[in-house]
């Protein structure tokens, strides 16, 4: 009954996304002094869950595998950096990565709200307190 | 969770170059009026681990300015020749300065990344708590 609920694997996507999207920016910002190196990012979430069902697809619906396959964040991609590229050919912009970082956390911790935050509507559908 | 952790690894070795990087650059200044001394400098490149990029940053071998040293007129200093000069450090201390913001710029930015991605994994394991 409770095995596949939407906003749980919604906010689960949400949280791999935003953990995913952490690990590139805080390799960005460990190589902003590499030369050559590239900036990396990932798709954004809503665009990623848009095109998700990379995995096996499903003729019908109700076969269910399609749909319960755990989220895949998006491939990572060399990020779109105009004007930061400095003379040694690397552009990563600190500012750039501190301003995504700051948004990658906003969405973790917004994930995690829903998660908990459902968790309870289900405990308190349950009668149990929190 | 293994994205976290990938992050803070990364961040880790950000840190870890950025303090050498400052390492070389103390050195430097303090050897600014050292006869002869050619100031170090440290190449940063991204690790590569099974033919694969880790994401993460390393330093390479130490490598020495090899631009001209100044000649410096001293004619009582133990070293100077019969015309009175002898070789002076190629330590340039505007330069050494503003590479030492840089790194602490830089070092600082791998801290938040790392303080991010910490408190990102433990409001994750915050989940389990309740």
């Amino acid at each position: 009954m409770f095995g596949k609920l939407e906003i749980f694997r919604m906010a689960q996507g949400l949280a791999t996304h935003a953990a995913a999207r952490q690990a590139l920016i805080a390799q960005n910002v460990a190589n902003a002094d590499t030369p050559g190196y590239r900036a990396r990012d990932l798709a954004s979430f809503e665009e990623a869950y848009q095109t998700r069902g990379d995995g096996l697809r499903a003729t019908r619906a109700g076969h269910g595998f399609a749909a319960d396959a755990a989220w895949q964040p998006p491939a990572a991609r060399d990020a779109d950096r105009p004007g930061a590229t400095a003379p040694n050919g690397n552009n990563v912009s600190l500012e750039i990565e501190m301003m995504q970082a700051a948004q990658v956390k906003g969405d973790h911790d917004r994930a995690l709200a829903i998660y908990q935050k459902s968790l309870d509507i289900l405990r308190a559908s349950l009668g149990r307190a929190r | 969770m293994s994205d976290l952790q990938n992050s803070i690894a990364a961040a880790a070795s950000g840190m870890r170059s950025q303090a050498t990087r400052l390492r070389h650059v103390s050195e430097n200044i303090a050897n600014a009026d050292t006869p002869g001394y050619r100031r170090k400098l440290v190449p940063f490149h991204e690790m590569v681990e099974a033919g694969r990029a880790t994401g993460m940053v390393e330093t390479g071998p130490m490598r020495l300015d090899r631009s001209d040293l100044p000649r410096v007129y001293d004619p009582s200093h133990p070293l100077a020749d019969e015309l009175g000069y002898h070789d002076g450090s190629n330590v340039d201390l505007v330069v050494e300065i503003a590479d030492a913001r840089e790194a602490q710029r830089s070092y600082e930015a791998n801290l938040k990344m790392f303080e991010q991605a910490r408190a990102m994994s433990a409001s994750l394991i915050e989940l389990l708590r309740r």
